[in-house]
């Protein structure tokens, strides 16, 4: 479904199916080839080599420490020419797969790029501009916050204090937070969806999880910036 | 990373920062955003109802340089043109004007989303019909 190489895979070595192990076999202990293997994959162990967003976190992690030390290029270094290639690339995807898939954010972000669906340069300028826009009262409010800090970054630069503003900008921060907090929560029920809804429900949650993490990023952007506007005293 | 010099000079001295009038006739406003890195540019112009040229461009960005200096220059190609000839205005070309490297092809495009977006605000405020002025691209 994602990829040419399927999980029914067989070791090179022992022909044991790598389906539950796909980067080194659960049979003879062999690295083999990386290429064409996803993130869920890698953890096939956790994941069951399917895209699921709802995963055990300690389980994860468990495993990602066993394959480390297993895959480790060291342990190979009397190995063939092949098998320490295939060790480093297959540590090399395993710190990659691990990264992105034990937090939540981009693990979905990960997942959405496999299913064509990412927002990467690749993909810039491909939709509309329509379909790419936030909702108009976001795109004001976001906007407007920032009018307000480059506000507050000049008074700062003055020396000057401006109760009011500050406080706004307190307010807003609590807003956003909230806001930022709803899109979370958000994005974990239609995780669930994804993980358990049929077809149409998949098609469905995969889209609006396109359109949270956009909405997210420019949450992102200015919880961030208000927040160190907002820590920096003025001079 | 490394700006190209046109992109700093642009950054340094960024053309017609500003706002104009939103309530007014003759002005349009487009606001966009950018999902790639959510940043956000309003662009706006001021068309001459006559002769359907744009005389006046101003924008605000909050965002990386490049989306600054897309912005800045997008301001200043629109200036002079018509309506129609501004909607001619292609990312790719503010791509070339600017040697905007490839990850950062997104600011530029939201530079020709921000244009798009303040002629359709002139367009709907003075019933101008939307033709089609999307392309495929
Ligand atoms: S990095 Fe997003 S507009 Fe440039
Ligand atoms: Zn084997």
């Amino acid at each position: 479904m994602d990829t040419p190489r399927t999980n029914e895979s067989n070791c090179w070595a022992c022909h044991a199916s790598l389906a539950a192990s796909p980067l080194l076999c659960p049979h003879c202990g062999k690295v083999q080839p990386s290429a064409g293997i996803n993130y869920f994959q890698a953890f096939a162990a956790v994941t069951g080599g399917q895209p699921l967003l709802t995963l055990d976190l300690a389980a994860l992690e468990r495993e990602f420490h066993r394959l480390s030390r297993k895959l480790h290029p060291d342990r190979f270094a009397r190995a063939s020419e092949g098998e320490q290639a295939w060790s480093l690339a297959a540590t090399a995807l395993l710190n990659d797969a691990y990264r992105a898939l034990k937090d939540p954010v981009q693990r979905t972000e990960y997942l959405l790029e496999l299913k064509g669906q990412g927002v990467g340069e690749q993909n810039a300028g491909r939709n509309k501009s329509a379909d790419r826009q936030p909702p108009a009262d976001l795109l004001e409010e976001v906007f407007e916050l920032n009018m307000q800090l480059e506000e507050l970054r000049m008074n700062q630069k003055m020396g000057e204090d401006d109760p009011a503003l500050t406080a706004d900008l307190t307010r807003a921060q609590a807003h956003f937070d909230g806001l930022l907090a709803q899109v979370d929560s958000d994005l974990a029920s239609q995780a669930a969806l994804w993980d358990s809804g049929d077809d149409t429900a998949r098609a469905a949650a995969l889209k609006s999880m396109a359109s949270l993490l956009d909405r997210r990023r420019y949450l992102r952007n200015l919880v961030r910036d208000v927040k160190d506007a907002l820590a920096t005293p003025a001079l | 990373m490394a700006y190209s010099d046109k992109v700093i000079d642009h950054y340094n001295n960024p053309r017609n920062v500003g706002a104009l009038d939103k309530s007014s006739e003759t002005v349009g406003t487009g606001l966009v955003g950018a999902p790639e890195c959510g940043d956000v540019m309003r662009l706006q112009i001021r068309v001459n109802p006559e002769t359907q040229v744009i005389e006046e461009a101003k924008f605000k960005t909050f965002g990386c340089g490049s989306a600054i200096a897309s912005s800045s220059l997008a301001t200043e190609w629109v200036k002079g043109k018509t309506v129609s000839e501004a909607l001619e205005i292609k990312n790719t070309d503010i791509v070339r004007e600017l040697a905007l490297p490839p990850v950062k092809i997104h600011c530029s495009v939201l530079a020709e989303d921000a244009i798009r977006a303040a002629i359709g605000d002139w367009k709907k405020k003075n019933g101008v019909e939307e033709t089609a002025t999307v392309a495929a691209h």
